[in-house]
């Protein structure tokens, strides 16, 4: 008879945590139904941005920005406040996805920056110009990044994984690898959410699906594309210390003033990983890329191709975290690197970077997000 | 009693039974090299069975655009497979016999419908109350309409149908949220 008590009791217990368990699950399902129902709190940059391209509910839609470069209105499909409430949402999570913006992070961004290691990583600093970057004349530019684009060639052949790759999974791998984070699942509101911002701006744009864009990915620069055609660290050093490290810091490692991203880390924990397609010694042309068409921020596009690849080829000799993929041995050596090298090094430099932050924050900021 | 039994048992009975583990590890292996090297079963293979019409589809909506023989235009033949022939290519999430009718995508929609249905995927559905992916409608229509079961986001079967719905948009050059005429 205690017998039969006691595997009774033992059964009850795990009716119990199965309950409760469940009982969980229903609440923060309900929890989430509120949040996709409670209106939503814009950045300044995707107020500005889906103003623009006129968002709001209704039974047709058609592009303000079509209507302004063509003349031609092109009526689509409209979006539901429900939908306009997801497109608003993934906008913030490309502008701000750390929610410094935020004041309740988790209720404004899905807390995105769960998925990201470290305190420095954006979307928007890949994605430049909330996802879609233009020129002051409303001209898009190429090899700028763009997700419209990107939306439009998604479940094509991807070169560096050998995959036909969703853009929810391409999504993904952003997380785990450029933002050095963890993968979440393609049914989140994040992911889901950064999709429908990224469809938005596609027939915003007018772009159709599978055709190739120049906006598309970055403009990569290939070693063949310089006069040198091959890679010079100590002369990478040279020009990161002479255009970068006022913002980046000598070590790569970012700059914040008073707790505020005033630039976000080029190496270090709080960057991207080896597995990033931006790490050179995984993909040595789109780093370069970056930095000509990008930096410095109020000088771009003035570099020389050798300068970008010498300045790609240096940063990615800083110490920086290891790829999923990597096995625990290479994680061991970053994070020893990682955390030996920055204090000896210190040592030995005169700091020029402390005397270069007020003058870098007030250059940065009208470029970063984050900075106000 | 026990005793009597052992010495009724033939006598490599005992000598298995002490290495009845090896001997189970043993066959196990012999069967994944037979299966491997032996059996003839082709364990992966890239290439997509050819179905009457598919050329002919390949070549009106200009396929070959992606590559003559690239990974995406294999997929797409794949989802062209599940889309005109869904009992034969997802028999497994049709739950139908030999004597039912033979259902497929096509009975009911039109490889351009689909494409429509893609650009206008991910919007909010007032009847389910919820924001719909093209997925989701594919994995509903498997439950649903075919009557079968629900395959996850990740399996070929709604993979390569969202692809082929791709290459269509692409051929009738849609943009996100284009109208159909019936609309």
């Amino acid at each position: 008879m205690p017998q039969l008590a006691g595997r009774l009791a033992k059964i009850a217990l795990l009716l119990l945590a199965l309950g409760s368990l469940y009982a969980v699950a229903l609440h923060k399902h309900a929890q989430r139904e509120e949040i996709r129902k409670a209106a939503v709190a814009l950045t300044p940059g995707c107020t500005e941005k889906l103003g623009r391209y006129g968002l709001a509910p209704g039974k047709k839609y058609a592009s303000s920005y079509v209507m302004e470069r063509t003349g031609a209105r092109v009526e689509l499909r409209g979006y539901s406040e429900e939908d306009v409430r997801a497109i608003e949402r993934g906008c913030n999570i490309i502008d701000d996805s750390q929610g410094a913006l935020a004041t309740d992070p988790w209720r404004e961004r899905w807390n995105a920056k769960r998925f990201i290691r470290g305190n420095h990583v954006s979307c928007d600093h890949c994605h430049r110009g909330i996802g879609d970057l233009q020129d002051a004349s409303g001209n898009r530019l190429p090899g700028s990044n763009s997700l419209a684009a990107s939306w439009t060639m998604g479940d094509m052949y991807d070169r560096f994984t050998g995959l036909l790759l969703p853009y929810e999974m391409r999504q993904m791998q952003c997380y785990i690898n450029s933002s050095n984070g963890y993968k979440p699942n393609v049914a989140d509101d994040v992911i889901r959410d950064v999709t429908a911002y990224s469809r938005f701006l596609s027939a915003a744009l007018d772009l159709k699906i599978a055709n190739h864009y120049e906006e598309q990915g970055i403009d990569e620069i290939p070693a063949s594309a310089t006069l040198k055609q091959g890679d010079d660290y100590i002369r990478g050093e040279v020009l990161y210390n002479e255009k970068c490290q006022g913002c980046h810091g000598l070590q790569g490692i970012g700059l914040e003033v008073n707790g505020k991203l005033v630039a976000p880390a080029v190496a270090g924990p709080n960057s991207w990983n080896l597995q990033s397609r931006n790490n050179f010694y995984f993909v040595s042309t789109i780093l370069a890329g970056f930095i000509c068409r990008n930096m410095p921020p109020g000088q771009e596009s003035t570099l020389q191709h050798q300068d970008c690849r010498d300045i790609a080829f240096y940063i990615s000799n800083l110490p920086r975290p290891a790829g999923d993929r990597q096995g625990p041995v290479v994680a061991l050596q970053q994070q020893l690197l990682m955390r030996v090298l920055p204090p000896l090094l210190r040592l030995t430099e005169s700091s020029p970077s402390k005397s270069a932050a007020p003058a870098a924050e007030t250059r940065a900021q009208p470029v970063l997000g984050h900075a106000e | 009693m026990d005793a009597a039994r052992s010495h009724e048992r033939p006598s490599w009975y005992a000598a298995v039974a002490r290495v009845r583990g090896l001997a189970a590890l043993a066959i196990i292996i012999a069967f994944l090299l037979w299966a491997h090297f032996a059996s003839g079963i082709p364990v992966f293979h890239s290439d997509v069975s050819a179905e009457p019409g598919w050329e002919a589809f390949r070549s009106g909506y200009g396929v070959g655009y992606f590559g003559e023989d690239g990974q995406f235009v294999r997929a797409v033949q794949n989802g062209y497979n599940l889309f005109f022939h869904t009992h034969k290519y997802a028999a497994r999430f049709t739950r139908k016999s030999a004597a039912d009718g033979e259902n497929s995508c096509a009975s009911c929609h039109t490889v351009e419908q689909l494409a429509y249905s893609f650009v206008n995927s991910d919007r909010f559905d007032p009847k389910l109350g919820a924001r719909v992916s093209f997925e989701d409608r594919v994995r509903r229509c498997y439950a649903g309409s075919i009557d079968g079961f629900v395959p996850t986001v990740y399996e070929p079967a709604v993979r390569d149908i969202r692809l082929l719905a791709r290459a269509v948009a692409h051929h009738l050059q849609l943009s996100e949220g284009a109208l159909s005429k019936e609309n």
